[in-house]
């Protein structure tokens, strides 16, 4: 029964799924967004991380934030999500709040995939259809019966990206995204990601990876730190 | 809409992962059996000790769940998703303290009124006791939920939430107890005792998850 559910899913995986997604479900367009920031300044544990940032994404746009550890990269993404209060300047995000995929995965142990992806989906309106295509879209439909803490990491990964996905928001916000995924995953995050601009969604990500996304916008924080 | 679901995923987790009504209920158990082999076997001294004692025990198993309503929501990035959820933080932290008496805290009451009986309390005592616990026991439960809150993450949660939650759970404590003790000396004043548990209940559960959420959006920052 299993076996057969990954085959049925590994068959998805070979461009099924993808047209799927296309056809069928055709999400429709979010609203207007944007992201902005003038003059940010930060600050963690006493030292300044982040000073005078001002940028500015629009709907479509995807930012990927790179740098060395403890740069800053987290630090400015709970900032712009507005979990951080910064020390001086604002941050603009519309329409809020954020869709959120922080480091730490918001997984209960025992909570059965499914019914997390159902609770998620409930307190964003999302529908049945929505939850059968962001879990399509995350190869997680053999998995909706098995609780979260007997995932493996990347397994919690796609799931919490299929929560995101449920979450009709209109910016996202990721703190390494593709860390625990492998080359399968991250083709389908890049999907993902390209799905989402496409609607006119934002995208901010955090990453040490390469993670292949065409056509955006780069931020070293590094650079900025040593500048 | 969210509030409900909210409040149908807590009552879910409480059995998924948190065991239920178990620990609290066993916390509570033990410390009633306990109880009779310090006090000693005079069967007088055992009935006046009775609804202090029993009240007391709620007061402690309420303190006991209180350390992972907040705390694992904290480590675990559960948190974040819930400032985010467009609920208030005071929201959530309501319903999760409603959840949490409803789903797990619920024998408490019962437990109260057969440890009457089992103290030797009258049929009358031991059925205002369960009354007066049954009316505490939400703000227990608010109070404690508050303490976790503010204690949320942090190690030594557990002494530092007991410190916080037991001086302000005193008045439930009082009117719980007096409700017994005036039904068992027929003092009439059992109904203005539970009025007091009541009124308690009713004010912590304003107040307190005003302060908790308050002490979660401060933690996030």
């Amino acid at each position: 029964m299993e076996r057969a559910a990954k085959a049925l899913d590994r068959a998805d995986s070979a461009g099924l799924c993808l047209r799927a997604m296309d056809t069928a479900v055709s999400p429709p367009p979010l609203p207007p967004a944007r992201l902005k920031t003038r003059r940010l300044r930060l600050a963690r544990g006493g030292k300044v991380l982040v000073r005078d940032l001002s940028l500015s994404l629009a709907s479509g746009q995807a930012l990927v934030l790179t740098g060395p550890n403890g740069a800053g990269k987290t630090t400015l993404l709970r900032a712009l999500a507005g979990l951080l209060r910064p020390v001086s300047g604002e941050v603009a995000l519309e329409p809020g709040p954020a869709g959120w995929l922080g480091h730490s995965e918001g997984l209960k142990p025992g909570e059965r995939v499914g019914e997390m992806l159902s609770f998620w989906a409930a307190l964003s309106g999302a529908g049945s259809a929505e939850i059968e295509a962001a879990s399509r879209a995350m190869a997680l439909g053999h998995l909706a019966r098995r609780p979260c803490g007997e995932l493996s990491a990347g397994q919690k990964r796609r799931a919490c990206l299929a929560r995101l996905a449920l979450s009709g928001r209109a910016v996202w916000l990721m703190d390494e995204p593709a860390a625990p995924l492998d080359a399968a995953g991250r083709e389908r995050l890049a999907r993902l990601v390209a799905a989402h601009r496409a609607r006119g969604g934002i995208v901010a990500a955090a990453t040490h990876a390469d993670l292949g996304w065409p056509d955006v916008e780069r931020l070293d924080l590094g650079l900025e730190a040593a500048a | 809409m969210s509030a409900r679901a909210l409040f149908a995923r807590e009552l879910r987790l409480a059995f998924a992962g948190g065991g239920g009504p178990a620990g609290p209920a066993a916390f509570n158990l033990a410390a009633l059996a306990l109880a009779p082999l310090a006090i000693g076997p005079d069967t007088a001294t055992l009935a006046a000790a009775g609804p202090g004692v029993i009240t007391f025990a709620a007061l402690l198993a309420s303190l006991q769940g209180a350390e992972r309503l907040f705390g694992d929501d904290a480590g675990d990035g559960t948190l974040e998703l819930y400032a985010l959820s467009g609920l208030s933080l005071s929201m959530a932290a309501l319903i999760k303290a409603l959840a949490f008496t409803i789903a797990v805290f619920w024998p408490a009451p019962l437990l109260a009124g057969l440890g009457g009986l089992a103290y030797g309390l009258t049929l009358e005592a031991s059925l205002v006791l369960a009354a007066g616990i049954a009316l505490a026991a939400p703000g227990l439960v608010f109070i404690a939920a508050f303490a976790g809150a503010l204690a949320a993450g942090l190690r030594r949660a557990g002494l530092l939430i007991a410190l916080i939650a037991a001086p302000l759970q005193a008045p439930l404590l009082v009117g719980a107890a007096g409700a017994a003790r005036a039904a068992m000396d027929g003092t009439g004043l059992a109904g203005p005792n539970l009025m007091l548990a009541l009124a308690a209940s009713l004010i912590a559960g304003v107040l307190a998850p005003l302060g908790a959420g308050a002490a979660l959006r401060a933690r996030l920052d």
